[in-house]
Protein backbone atom coordinates (compact mmCIF):
# COMPACT_ATOMS: atom_id res chain seq x y z
CA UNK A 1 0.00 0.00 0.00
CA UNK A 2 1.34 3.28 -0.65
CA UNK A 3 1.50 5.48 2.53
CA UNK A 4 0.97 9.47 2.21
CA UNK A 5 2.59 10.47 5.33
CA UNK A 6 -0.30 13.37 6.96
CA UNK A 7 2.04 14.33 9.62
CA UNK A 8 2.83 17.81 8.32
CA UNK A 9 -0.73 19.08 8.93
CA UNK A 10 -1.23 22.83 9.90
CA UNK A 11 -3.72 21.72 12.32
CA UNK A 12 -0.59 20.57 14.53
CA UNK A 13 0.66 24.26 16.30
CA UNK A 14 4.33 23.43 15.92
CA UNK A 15 3.66 23.07 12.20
CA UNK A 16 1.62 26.00 12.06
CA UNK A 17 4.14 28.23 13.89
CA UNK A 18 6.85 26.89 11.71
CA UNK A 19 5.12 28.00 8.75
CA UNK A 20 4.17 31.03 9.37
CA UNK A 21 8.03 32.05 11.07
CA UNK A 22 9.03 29.99 7.92
CA UNK A 23 11.32 28.04 9.90
CA UNK A 24 12.69 25.11 7.74
CA UNK A 25 14.14 23.24 10.21
CA UNK A 26 10.87 21.85 11.62
CA UNK A 27 9.35 21.00 8.73
CA UNK A 28 12.36 19.26 7.21
CA UNK A 29 12.64 17.22 10.38
CA UNK A 30 8.86 16.31 10.12
CA UNK A 31 9.53 15.01 6.69
CA UNK A 32 12.79 13.04 7.57
CA UNK A 33 10.97 11.06 10.38
CA UNK A 34 8.25 10.18 8.22
CA UNK A 35 10.73 8.64 5.29
CA UNK A 36 12.14 6.91 7.69
CA UNK A 37 8.83 5.42 8.93
CA UNK A 38 8.09 4.22 5.41
CA UNK A 39 6.25 6.96 4.18
CA UNK A 40 5.95 7.07 0.49
CA UNK A 41 4.63 10.57 -0.24
CA UNK A 42 5.09 13.44 2.13
CA UNK A 43 1.54 15.20 2.51
CA UNK A 44 1.80 19.35 2.76
CA UNK A 45 -0.99 20.40 4.52
CA UNK A 46 -0.56 24.16 4.74
CA UNK A 47 -4.35 25.22 4.89
CA UNK A 48 -5.42 27.79 2.23
CA UNK A 49 -2.17 29.55 2.43
CA UNK A 50 -4.33 32.91 1.70
CA UNK A 51 -2.25 35.42 3.03
CA UNK A 52 0.65 33.96 0.92
CA UNK A 53 0.47 31.46 -1.74
CA UNK A 54 4.06 30.67 -2.22
CA UNK A 55 4.51 29.66 0.93
CA UNK A 56 3.81 26.33 -0.32
CA UNK A 57 6.64 26.59 -2.83
CA UNK A 58 9.33 27.39 0.19
CA UNK A 59 7.76 24.00 1.92
CA UNK A 60 7.97 21.94 -1.21
CA UNK A 61 11.43 23.10 -1.44
CA UNK A 62 12.32 22.42 1.95
CA UNK A 63 11.57 19.21 2.22
CA UNK A 64 13.00 18.21 -1.08
CA UNK A 65 16.05 19.45 0.16
CA UNK A 66 16.50 16.47 2.54
CA UNK A 67 14.06 13.52 1.20
CA UNK A 68 14.36 11.89 -1.69
CA UNK A 69 10.16 11.21 -2.14
CA UNK A 70 7.64 12.68 -4.10
CA UNK A 71 5.17 15.21 -2.69
CA UNK A 72 1.69 15.35 -1.71
CA UNK A 73 0.26 19.52 -2.37
CA UNK A 74 -2.94 19.66 -0.26
CA UNK A 75 -4.25 22.59 -0.14
CA UNK A 76 -7.82 23.98 -1.35
CA UNK A 77 -6.04 27.13 -3.14
CA UNK A 78 -5.45 26.75 -6.45
CA UNK A 79 -2.75 29.89 -6.43
CA UNK A 80 -1.07 27.82 -4.21
CA UNK A 81 -1.25 24.57 -5.47
CA UNK A 82 0.44 25.50 -8.23
CA UNK A 83 3.26 27.56 -6.21
CA UNK A 84 3.68 23.65 -4.94
CA UNK A 85 3.72 21.48 -8.04
CA UNK A 86 5.91 23.94 -10.43
CA UNK A 87 9.11 23.16 -7.72
CA UNK A 88 8.18 19.38 -7.43
CA UNK A 89 11.10 17.27 -8.74
CA UNK A 90 9.41 14.11 -8.68
CA UNK A 91 5.99 13.72 -10.11
CA UNK A 92 3.78 14.91 -7.42
CA UNK A 93 0.33 14.37 -6.31
CA UNK A 94 -2.54 17.31 -6.46
CA UNK A 95 -4.30 16.84 -3.26
CA UNK A 96 -7.00 17.16 -3.74
CA UNK A 97 -10.14 18.20 -6.39
CA UNK A 98 -13.62 16.92 -6.74
CA UNK A 99 -16.42 17.27 -8.52
CA UNK A 100 -17.64 20.66 -7.97
CA UNK A 101 -17.57 23.00 -10.63
CA UNK A 102 -15.22 25.26 -9.27
CA UNK A 103 -12.59 22.25 -8.81
CA UNK A 104 -13.30 20.70 -11.79
CA UNK A 105 -12.51 23.97 -13.45
CA UNK A 106 -9.63 25.63 -11.40
CA UNK A 107 -7.57 22.43 -10.30
CA UNK A 108 -7.99 19.76 -12.79
CA UNK A 109 -6.37 21.85 -15.41
CA UNK A 110 -3.22 22.05 -12.82
CA UNK A 111 -3.30 18.33 -12.95
CA UNK A 112 -3.19 18.31 -17.04
CA UNK A 113 -0.84 21.07 -17.12
CA UNK A 114 2.12 19.68 -14.66
CA UNK A 115 0.68 16.34 -15.81
CA UNK A 116 0.77 15.08 -12.32
CA UNK A 117 -1.27 12.39 -9.86
CA UNK A 118 -4.27 13.93 -8.90
CA UNK A 119 -6.97 13.38 -6.09
CA UNK A 120 -10.76 13.43 -7.16
CA UNK A 121 -12.91 12.82 -4.29
CA UNK A 122 -16.68 11.66 -4.85
CA UNK A 123 -17.97 14.92 -3.46
CA UNK A 124 -19.52 17.12 -6.14
CA UNK A 125 -22.15 20.47 -6.65
CA UNK A 126 -24.99 18.12 -4.54
CA UNK A 127 -22.78 17.42 -1.62
CA UNK A 128 -21.90 13.68 -0.40
CA UNK A 129 -23.21 10.99 -2.35
CA UNK A 130 -24.05 8.27 0.76
CA UNK A 131 -24.25 4.84 -1.20
CA UNK A 132 -21.41 2.93 -2.88
CA UNK A 133 -23.35 3.14 -6.40
CA UNK A 134 -23.95 7.36 -6.05
CA UNK A 135 -20.48 7.58 -4.89
CA UNK A 136 -19.22 5.81 -8.15
CA UNK A 137 -21.77 8.04 -10.17
CA UNK A 138 -20.53 10.93 -9.09
CA UNK A 139 -16.64 9.81 -9.21
CA UNK A 140 -17.32 8.26 -13.35
CA UNK A 141 -19.07 11.61 -14.38
CA UNK A 142 -15.75 13.44 -13.18
CA UNK A 143 -13.09 11.44 -14.46
CA UNK A 144 -14.73 11.89 -17.77
CA UNK A 145 -14.50 15.41 -17.07
CA UNK A 146 -10.86 15.10 -16.41
CA UNK A 147 -10.41 12.77 -19.28
CA UNK A 148 -12.01 15.12 -21.80
CA UNK A 149 -8.99 17.70 -20.41
CA UNK A 150 -6.47 14.91 -21.37
CA UNK A 151 -5.44 13.48 -17.71
CA UNK A 152 -5.72 9.60 -18.18
CA UNK A 153 -7.02 7.44 -15.49
CA UNK A 154 -3.50 6.01 -14.60
CA UNK A 155 -3.31 9.70 -12.96
CA UNK A 156 -6.47 9.64 -10.89
CA UNK A 157 -6.37 8.26 -7.42
CA UNK A 158 -10.37 8.22 -6.54
CA UNK A 159 -11.22 9.30 -2.59
CA UNK A 160 -14.79 8.06 -1.31
CA UNK A 161 -14.54 9.93 1.64
CA UNK A 162 -14.15 8.12 4.90
CA UNK A 163 -17.10 9.88 7.72
CA UNK A 164 -16.64 9.08 11.03
CA UNK A 165 -17.90 6.06 12.33
CA UNK A 166 -19.46 7.61 15.67
CA UNK A 167 -21.97 9.89 13.20
CA UNK A 168 -25.39 8.33 14.55
CA UNK A 169 -26.24 6.10 12.32
CA UNK A 170 -24.69 7.50 9.30
CA UNK A 171 -21.34 6.58 9.72
CA UNK A 172 -21.23 3.09 9.95
CA UNK A 173 -23.25 2.86 6.36
CA UNK A 174 -20.86 4.92 5.21
CA UNK A 175 -18.25 3.01 6.30
CA UNK A 176 -19.88 -0.42 4.00
CA UNK A 177 -20.64 2.13 0.84
CA UNK A 178 -16.49 2.93 0.72
CA UNK A 179 -16.24 -1.08 0.87
CA UNK A 180 -18.26 -1.29 -2.11
CA UNK A 181 -16.79 1.70 -3.68
CA UNK A 182 -13.12 0.83 -3.84
CA UNK A 183 -14.36 -2.66 -5.25
CA UNK A 184 -16.36 -1.34 -7.80
CA UNK A 185 -13.17 0.99 -9.27
CA UNK A 186 -11.38 -0.89 -11.05
CA UNK A 187 -14.03 -2.29 -13.28
CA UNK A 188 -15.96 0.51 -13.44
CA UNK A 189 -12.82 2.97 -14.48
CA UNK A 190 -9.72 0.84 -15.67
CA UNK A 191 -6.44 1.86 -14.56
CA UNK A 192 -7.79 3.93 -11.67
CA UNK A 193 -6.64 3.87 -8.17
CA UNK A 194 -7.69 4.43 -5.07
CA UNK A 195 -7.17 6.52 -1.87
CA UNK A 196 -8.75 7.66 1.64
CA UNK A 197 -7.83 10.41 4.13
CA UNK A 198 -7.78 6.87 6.79
CA UNK A 199 -7.91 8.46 10.47
CA UNK A 200 -11.64 10.54 9.50
CA UNK A 201 -12.94 7.03 10.43
CA UNK A 202 -11.79 7.46 13.97
CA UNK A 203 -12.85 10.98 14.52
CA UNK A 204 -15.15 11.74 17.42
CA UNK A 205 -13.91 8.22 19.30
CA UNK A 206 -12.47 8.13 22.83
CA UNK A 207 -8.94 9.50 22.02
CA UNK A 208 -6.80 6.47 23.18
CA UNK A 209 -9.02 4.20 21.05
CA UNK A 210 -8.54 5.96 17.50
CA UNK A 211 -5.69 4.22 16.10
CA UNK A 212 -7.31 0.55 16.75
CA UNK A 213 -10.46 2.01 14.63
CA UNK A 214 -7.47 3.50 12.09
CA UNK A 215 -5.76 -0.24 11.74
CA UNK A 216 -8.46 -2.16 11.57
CA UNK A 217 -10.45 -0.03 8.90
CA UNK A 218 -7.08 0.08 6.81
CA UNK A 219 -6.99 -3.71 6.71
CA UNK A 220 -10.92 -3.63 5.51
CA UNK A 221 -10.23 -1.27 2.85
CA UNK A 222 -7.05 -3.23 1.78
CA UNK A 223 -8.08 -6.30 1.48
CA UNK A 224 -11.10 -4.45 -1.02
CA UNK A 225 -7.99 -3.09 -2.63
CA UNK A 226 -7.68 0.21 -1.64
CA UNK A 227 -4.09 1.54 -3.03
CA UNK A 228 -3.33 3.97 -0.84
CA UNK A 229 -4.17 5.80 2.35
CA UNK A 230 -3.39 9.17 3.92
CA UNK A 231 -2.10 8.49 7.51
CA UNK A 232 0.37 9.07 10.59
CA UNK A 233 3.34 7.69 8.75
CA UNK A 234 5.10 7.81 13.25
CA UNK A 235 2.45 5.36 13.86
CA UNK A 236 4.63 2.05 13.55
CA UNK A 237 1.65 -0.43 13.95
CA UNK A 238 -0.04 1.33 11.45
CA UNK A 239 2.84 1.33 8.75
CA UNK A 240 3.11 -2.35 9.65
CA UNK A 241 -0.31 -2.84 8.65
CA UNK A 242 0.25 -0.66 5.15
CA UNK A 243 3.30 -3.23 4.25
CA UNK A 244 2.29 -6.12 5.53
CA UNK A 245 3.86 -6.85 8.16
CA UNK A 246 0.80 -7.74 10.58
CA UNK A 247 -0.15 -11.05 8.79
CA UNK A 248 -1.81 -12.76 12.13
CA UNK A 249 -4.15 -9.66 12.66
CA UNK A 250 -5.05 -9.31 9.03
CA UNK A 251 -6.20 -13.25 8.92
CA UNK A 252 -8.29 -12.71 12.11
CA UNK A 253 -10.33 -9.42 10.84
CA UNK A 254 -10.73 -11.92 7.59
CA UNK A 255 -11.74 -14.34 9.75
CA UNK A 256 -14.60 -12.09 11.61
CA UNK A 257 -15.47 -10.57 8.52
CA UNK A 258 -16.38 -13.65 6.88
CA UNK A 259 -18.72 -14.59 10.20
CA UNK A 260 -16.10 -16.95 11.70
CA UNK A 261 -17.41 -17.04 15.30
CA UNK A 262 -13.86 -17.25 17.08
CA UNK A 263 -13.63 -18.41 20.85
CA UNK A 264 -12.06 -15.53 22.62
CA UNK A 265 -10.82 -17.45 24.93
CA UNK A 266 -7.97 -18.64 22.48
CA UNK A 267 -7.28 -14.96 22.18
CA UNK A 268 -5.02 -12.25 23.60
CA UNK A 269 -6.79 -9.00 24.78
CA UNK A 270 -5.41 -7.13 21.84
CA UNK A 271 -6.95 -10.10 19.64
CA UNK A 272 -10.21 -9.19 21.27
CA UNK A 273 -10.11 -6.01 20.26
CA UNK A 274 -9.53 -6.26 16.73
CA UNK A 275 -12.08 -8.85 16.54
CA UNK A 276 -15.00 -6.49 18.35
CA UNK A 277 -13.22 -3.49 16.32
CA UNK A 278 -13.61 -5.56 12.92
CA UNK A 279 -17.45 -6.25 13.75
CA UNK A 280 -18.05 -2.62 14.20
CA UNK A 281 -16.31 -1.75 10.70
CA UNK A 282 -18.81 -3.94 9.05
CA UNK A 283 -21.54 -3.16 10.65
CA UNK A 284 -22.50 -6.14 12.47
CA UNK A 285 -22.31 -4.27 15.85
CA UNK A 286 -23.83 -0.83 16.25
CA UNK A 287 -21.22 1.69 17.32
CA UNK A 288 -21.00 2.97 20.69
CA UNK A 289 -17.72 4.56 22.19
CA UNK A 290 -17.65 1.69 24.75
CA UNK A 291 -17.52 -0.84 21.86
CA UNK A 292 -14.68 -2.96 23.72
CA UNK A 293 -16.44 -3.01 26.83
CA UNK A 294 -19.42 -5.45 27.45
CA UNK B 1 -52.31 -17.70 -8.00
CA UNK B 2 -53.40 -17.49 -4.56
CA UNK B 3 -51.35 -14.67 -2.55
CA UNK B 4 -50.06 -15.48 0.56
CA UNK B 5 -48.99 -12.52 2.41
CA UNK B 6 -45.26 -13.05 3.82
CA UNK B 7 -44.93 -13.96 7.53
CA UNK B 8 -41.83 -12.91 9.67
CA UNK B 9 -40.21 -14.47 12.43
CA UNK B 10 -37.86 -12.85 14.35
CA UNK B 11 -35.50 -14.56 17.45
CA UNK B 12 -34.48 -10.95 19.81
CA UNK B 13 -36.80 -10.58 22.64
CA UNK B 14 -37.61 -7.14 24.19
CA UNK B 15 -36.80 -8.04 27.91
CA UNK B 16 -39.86 -8.39 30.26
CA UNK B 17 -39.45 -6.06 33.17
CA UNK B 18 -41.68 -4.95 36.17
CA UNK B 19 -41.87 -1.72 37.42
CA UNK B 20 -43.85 -1.36 41.02
CA UNK B 21 -44.90 -4.38 43.06
CA UNK B 22 -48.23 -6.07 44.33
CA UNK B 23 -51.51 -6.55 42.19
CA UNK B 24 -51.23 -3.09 39.90
CA UNK B 25 -47.23 -3.68 39.47
CA UNK B 26 -46.61 -3.49 36.09
CA UNK B 27 -44.99 -5.32 33.40
CA UNK B 28 -43.19 -4.01 30.32
CA UNK B 29 -41.87 -5.71 26.84
CA UNK B 30 -41.27 -9.25 26.06
CA UNK B 31 -42.20 -8.97 22.49
CA UNK B 32 -40.12 -10.85 19.90
CA UNK B 33 -42.41 -8.82 17.53
CA UNK B 34 -41.99 -5.48 16.06
CA UNK B 35 -44.45 -2.37 16.73
CA UNK B 36 -47.97 -3.91 15.39
CA UNK B 37 -46.90 -6.34 13.55
CA UNK B 38 -49.31 -9.04 15.12
CA UNK B 39 -49.43 -10.86 11.59
CA UNK B 40 -46.13 -11.61 12.01
CA UNK B 41 -44.65 -15.16 13.77
CA UNK B 42 -43.96 -14.06 17.68
CA UNK B 43 -45.88 -12.54 20.72
CA UNK B 44 -46.64 -9.25 22.37
CA UNK B 45 -47.34 -10.45 25.88
CA UNK B 46 -47.73 -7.09 27.84
CA UNK B 47 -50.03 -4.15 26.05
CA UNK B 48 -48.36 -0.72 26.01
CA UNK B 49 -49.52 1.12 29.21
CA UNK B 50 -50.15 4.90 29.93
CA UNK B 51 -48.59 7.18 32.97
CA UNK B 52 -49.99 10.47 34.15
CA UNK B 53 -47.42 12.94 34.94
CA UNK B 54 -48.12 15.37 37.81
CA UNK B 55 -45.71 17.39 39.51
CA UNK B 56 -44.08 18.55 42.82
CA UNK B 57 -45.68 21.60 43.01
CA UNK B 58 -47.91 23.69 40.92
CA UNK B 59 -47.11 23.81 37.70
CA UNK B 60 -46.51 27.39 36.42
CA UNK B 61 -46.96 27.07 32.40
CA UNK B 62 -50.16 24.95 32.10
CA UNK B 63 -52.81 25.96 30.11
CA UNK B 64 -56.10 25.85 31.50
CA UNK B 65 -57.42 22.81 29.39
CA UNK B 66 -55.01 21.16 31.17
CA UNK B 67 -55.40 22.00 34.65
CA UNK B 68 -59.64 21.69 34.66
CA UNK B 69 -59.38 17.82 35.32
CA UNK B 70 -56.65 18.05 38.52
CA UNK B 71 -57.84 21.17 39.11
CA UNK B 72 -59.03 21.23 42.91
CA UNK B 73 -55.90 19.22 43.59
CA UNK B 74 -52.74 20.20 41.57
CA UNK B 75 -51.33 22.05 45.26
CA UNK B 76 -50.88 18.71 46.34
CA UNK B 77 -49.62 16.22 44.55
CA UNK B 78 -50.43 12.99 47.02
CA UNK B 79 -54.08 14.35 45.89
CA UNK B 80 -52.93 14.29 42.49
CA UNK B 81 -52.08 10.81 42.10
CA UNK B 82 -54.85 9.42 43.18
CA UNK B 83 -56.52 11.47 40.46
CA UNK B 84 -54.71 9.98 38.24
CA UNK B 85 -55.44 6.62 39.54
CA UNK B 86 -59.40 7.13 39.58
CA UNK B 87 -58.78 8.46 35.45
CA UNK B 88 -57.79 4.91 34.91
CA UNK B 89 -53.78 5.40 34.59
CA UNK B 90 -51.47 2.53 34.45
CA UNK B 91 -48.77 4.78 36.70
CA UNK B 92 -48.10 7.97 37.79
CA UNK B 93 -44.86 9.58 36.96
CA UNK B 94 -43.82 12.70 39.25
CA UNK B 95 -41.99 14.97 37.96
CA UNK B 96 -39.44 16.69 40.66
CA UNK B 97 -39.23 19.93 39.14
CA UNK B 98 -39.07 22.18 42.30
CA UNK B 99 -35.34 20.54 43.27
CA UNK B 100 -34.21 22.54 40.55
CA UNK B 101 -31.49 24.69 41.33
CA UNK B 102 -32.76 27.33 39.21
CA UNK B 103 -35.76 27.76 40.43
CA UNK B 104 -37.08 26.65 44.20
CA UNK B 105 -34.27 24.06 44.22
CA UNK B 106 -36.04 21.85 46.91
CA UNK B 107 -33.88 20.12 48.92
CA UNK B 108 -33.16 16.16 48.36
CA UNK B 109 -35.03 14.83 51.69
CA UNK B 110 -38.11 16.81 50.80
CA UNK B 111 -38.14 14.96 47.45
CA UNK B 112 -37.66 12.11 48.80
CA UNK B 113 -40.21 12.48 51.89
CA UNK B 114 -43.05 13.47 48.61
CA UNK B 115 -42.38 10.50 46.87
CA UNK B 116 -42.55 8.09 49.18
CA UNK B 117 -45.75 9.86 50.47
CA UNK B 118 -46.88 9.51 46.76
CA UNK B 119 -46.24 6.11 46.40
CA UNK B 120 -47.92 4.74 49.55
CA UNK B 121 -50.91 6.68 48.81
CA UNK B 122 -51.74 5.17 45.60
CA UNK B 123 -51.70 1.64 43.99
CA UNK B 124 -50.73 1.76 40.43
CA UNK B 125 -46.47 2.32 40.18
CA UNK B 126 -44.88 5.55 40.51
CA UNK B 127 -42.52 6.33 38.17
CA UNK B 128 -39.65 9.55 39.05
CA UNK B 129 -37.98 12.30 36.87
CA UNK B 130 -35.86 14.35 38.54
CA UNK B 131 -35.29 18.03 37.24
CA UNK B 132 -32.97 16.95 34.44
CA UNK B 133 -30.40 19.10 36.64
CA UNK B 134 -27.83 15.97 36.61
CA UNK B 135 -25.56 17.38 39.16
CA UNK B 136 -28.76 18.05 41.29
CA UNK B 137 -30.47 14.74 40.29
CA UNK B 138 -27.26 12.67 41.39
CA UNK B 139 -28.27 13.78 44.80
CA UNK B 140 -31.75 13.92 44.84
CA UNK B 141 -32.45 10.25 42.64
CA UNK B 142 -30.19 8.30 45.31
CA UNK B 143 -32.32 9.39 48.37
CA UNK B 144 -35.91 9.05 46.66
CA UNK B 145 -34.51 4.94 46.02
CA UNK B 146 -33.33 4.83 49.78
CA UNK B 147 -36.74 6.47 50.92
CA UNK B 148 -38.55 4.12 48.69
CA UNK B 149 -36.38 1.08 49.25
CA UNK B 150 -38.25 -2.20 47.59
CA UNK B 151 -41.14 -0.68 45.73
CA UNK B 152 -39.56 -0.94 42.37
CA UNK B 153 -39.81 2.62 40.86
CA UNK B 154 -38.50 3.98 37.58
CA UNK B 155 -36.01 6.36 38.79
CA UNK B 156 -34.59 8.63 36.21
CA UNK B 157 -33.18 10.21 34.34
CA UNK B 158 -30.46 8.42 34.69
CA UNK B 159 -28.34 10.12 32.11
CA UNK B 160 -24.14 10.03 30.97
CA UNK B 161 -22.91 12.18 33.58
CA UNK B 162 -24.36 10.57 36.55
CA UNK B 163 -25.01 7.25 35.77
CA UNK B 164 -22.81 5.92 38.36
CA UNK B 165 -24.13 7.12 41.38
CA UNK B 166 -27.85 7.08 40.14
CA UNK B 167 -27.69 4.16 39.34
CA UNK B 168 -25.74 2.32 41.72
CA UNK B 169 -28.60 3.61 44.30
CA UNK B 170 -31.10 2.28 42.20
CA UNK B 171 -29.23 -1.10 42.31
CA UNK B 172 -29.10 -1.02 45.99
CA UNK B 173 -32.27 -0.29 46.77
CA UNK B 174 -34.52 -2.85 44.10
CA UNK B 175 -35.48 -0.36 41.84
CA UNK B 176 -35.06 0.25 37.51
CA UNK B 177 -33.01 2.56 36.01
CA UNK B 178 -34.98 5.20 33.54
CA UNK B 179 -31.91 5.54 31.25
CA UNK B 180 -32.06 8.73 29.24
CA UNK B 181 -29.70 9.36 26.19
CA UNK B 182 -29.98 12.73 23.91
CA UNK B 183 -31.26 11.45 20.68
CA UNK B 184 -28.67 9.26 19.15
CA UNK B 185 -28.58 5.51 19.05
CA UNK B 186 -24.49 5.59 19.41
CA UNK B 187 -25.16 7.49 23.12
CA UNK B 188 -28.09 5.31 23.76
CA UNK B 189 -26.14 2.54 23.82
CA UNK B 190 -23.09 3.80 25.03
CA UNK B 191 -25.28 4.42 28.22
CA UNK B 192 -26.56 1.16 28.56
CA UNK B 193 -23.29 -0.92 28.06
CA UNK B 194 -21.78 1.85 31.46
CA UNK B 195 -24.90 0.98 33.39
CA UNK B 196 -24.26 -2.74 32.39
CA UNK B 197 -21.16 -2.92 34.28
CA UNK B 198 -22.78 -3.04 37.46
CA UNK B 199 -26.38 -2.94 37.35
CA UNK B 200 -28.56 -6.11 35.55
CA UNK B 201 -29.86 -5.51 31.96
CA UNK B 202 -33.38 -6.28 33.07
CA UNK B 203 -33.16 -2.79 35.09
CA UNK B 204 -33.01 -0.54 32.61
CA UNK B 205 -35.61 1.01 30.76
CA UNK B 206 -34.77 2.88 27.85
CA UNK B 207 -35.62 6.79 27.03
CA UNK B 208 -34.31 7.96 23.43
CA UNK B 209 -36.46 11.51 24.38
CA UNK B 210 -39.41 12.18 23.02
CA UNK B 211 -40.55 14.78 20.76
CA UNK B 212 -43.95 16.41 19.47
CA UNK B 213 -45.17 16.47 16.68
CA UNK B 214 -43.57 19.60 14.07
CA UNK B 215 -40.75 19.65 16.50
CA UNK B 216 -38.39 16.91 15.54
CA UNK B 217 -40.66 13.86 15.84
CA UNK B 218 -39.02 12.56 12.85
CA UNK B 219 -36.04 11.59 14.91
CA UNK B 220 -37.82 10.36 17.88
CA UNK B 221 -39.54 8.08 15.44
CA UNK B 222 -36.82 6.81 13.76
CA UNK B 223 -34.63 6.50 16.71
CA UNK B 224 -37.66 4.12 18.84
CA UNK B 225 -37.88 2.16 15.26
CA UNK B 226 -34.64 1.52 15.10
CA UNK B 227 -34.27 0.26 18.31
CA UNK B 228 -36.78 -1.70 18.48
CA UNK B 229 -35.57 -3.31 15.66
CA UNK B 230 -32.17 -3.65 16.27
CA UNK B 231 -33.17 -5.32 19.25
CA UNK B 232 -35.79 -7.94 17.81
CA UNK B 233 -34.25 -8.29 14.83
CA UNK B 234 -30.74 -8.17 15.00
CA UNK B 235 -30.35 -9.28 18.65
CA UNK B 236 -28.42 -6.34 19.71
CA UNK B 237 -28.50 -7.22 23.29
CA UNK B 238 -27.72 -3.89 24.74
CA UNK B 239 -31.28 -2.00 22.78
CA UNK B 240 -33.64 -5.00 23.85
CA UNK B 241 -34.82 -3.06 26.93
CA UNK B 242 -38.64 -2.17 26.71
CA UNK B 243 -38.63 1.87 26.26
CA UNK B 244 -40.60 4.76 27.56
CA UNK B 245 -41.76 7.49 25.81
CA UNK B 246 -41.87 10.70 28.04
CA UNK B 247 -44.21 13.11 25.65
CA UNK B 248 -46.27 14.93 27.68
CA UNK B 249 -43.79 17.54 28.88
CA UNK B 250 -43.00 18.02 25.50
CA UNK B 251 -46.52 18.40 23.88
CA UNK B 252 -47.69 20.64 26.24
CA UNK B 253 -45.11 23.10 26.01
CA UNK B 254 -46.62 23.57 22.85
CA UNK B 255 -48.21 26.56 21.07
CA UNK B 256 -50.29 24.53 19.39
CA UNK B 257 -51.02 22.48 21.68
CA UNK B 258 -51.88 25.82 24.42
CA UNK B 259 -54.57 26.95 21.96
CA UNK B 260 -57.64 24.74 22.61
CA UNK B 261 -58.63 21.81 24.36
CA UNK B 262 -59.42 19.86 21.30
CA UNK B 263 -55.96 21.02 19.54
CA UNK B 264 -54.44 19.69 22.60
CA UNK B 265 -55.70 16.77 23.33
CA UNK B 266 -55.05 15.71 19.69
CA UNK B 267 -51.38 16.80 19.66
CA UNK B 268 -51.02 14.86 22.43
CA UNK B 269 -53.22 11.89 21.79
CA UNK B 270 -51.22 11.54 17.82
CA UNK B 271 -47.73 12.13 19.05
CA UNK B 272 -47.90 9.29 21.59
CA UNK B 273 -49.57 6.98 18.61
CA UNK B 274 -46.88 7.65 16.37
CA UNK B 275 -44.88 6.61 19.10
CA UNK B 276 -46.33 3.76 20.02
CA UNK B 277 -46.19 2.72 16.29
CA UNK B 278 -42.32 3.65 16.47
CA UNK B 279 -42.29 0.75 19.74
CA UNK B 280 -42.75 2.58 22.38
CA UNK B 281 -44.10 0.62 25.42
CA UNK B 282 -45.10 3.13 27.99
CA UNK B 283 -46.14 6.65 27.46
CA UNK B 284 -45.79 9.64 29.81
CA UNK B 285 -49.03 12.42 28.95
CA UNK B 286 -50.15 14.87 31.48
CA UNK B 287 -54.50 14.74 30.08
CA UNK B 288 -56.45 11.85 30.85
CA UNK B 289 -58.52 12.54 27.96
CA UNK B 290 -55.75 11.57 25.64
CA UNK B 291 -54.88 8.04 26.95
CA UNK B 292 -59.11 7.38 26.30
CA UNK B 293 -59.22 9.14 22.79
CA UNK B 294 -55.46 6.71 22.38
CA UNK B 295 -57.10 3.72 24.02
CA UNK B 296 -60.01 4.02 21.92
CA UNK B 297 -58.10 4.51 18.68
CA UNK B 298 -55.89 1.22 18.85
CA UNK B 299 -58.56 -0.70 20.86
CA UNK B 300 -58.28 -3.57 23.18
CA UNK B 301 -58.67 -7.06 21.62
CA UNK B 302 -55.43 -6.58 19.08
CA UNK B 303 -53.36 -6.79 22.31
CA UNK B 304 -54.20 -9.58 23.48
CA UNK B 305 -51.85 -11.81 21.22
Amino acid sequence: MVVIGENIHVIAKVVNDAIKARDAKVIQDLAKVQAEGGADYIDLNLGFCRKDPTVMGWAANMVQEVVDLPLSIDTMNPLAMEEGLKVCKKKPLLNSASGKADSKEQMLPLAKKYNCDVVISVINDKGMPAEGDSKLDSIMDTVAYANDLGIPNENIWADPIVLPVSTAGEGQKNALATYEFIEMVPEALPGLKSTVGLSNISNGAPMELRPLLNHVYLIMLARKGLYSSIHDALDKEIMDISKDRKQKLVDLVYRTWDGEEIDPSSLSQEEINYVKTTKVLTGEVLYSDAWLEG
Amino acid sequence: MEYKAPVEAHTGVVREETIGTGEKALKLGGENILPFHFFDEGSLPNAPTFALEILDMEPTDWPDDLLEPFKNVISDPVKWAKKCEEFGADAVSICLLSTDPAGENRSPDEAAALVKKVADSINIPVLVYGSGDDKKDAEVLPKVAEACDGKNLLIGPVLKENYEVVGRAILEHGHKAWAESPLDINLLKELNVKLCHFLPPERIVIDPESTAIGYGFEYSFTLMERVKQLGVIIKDSMTQMPMIANLGKEVWKTKQAKENKKQGLLFEAMTALGLLLAGANILVLRHPESINLLKETIGGEIWQK
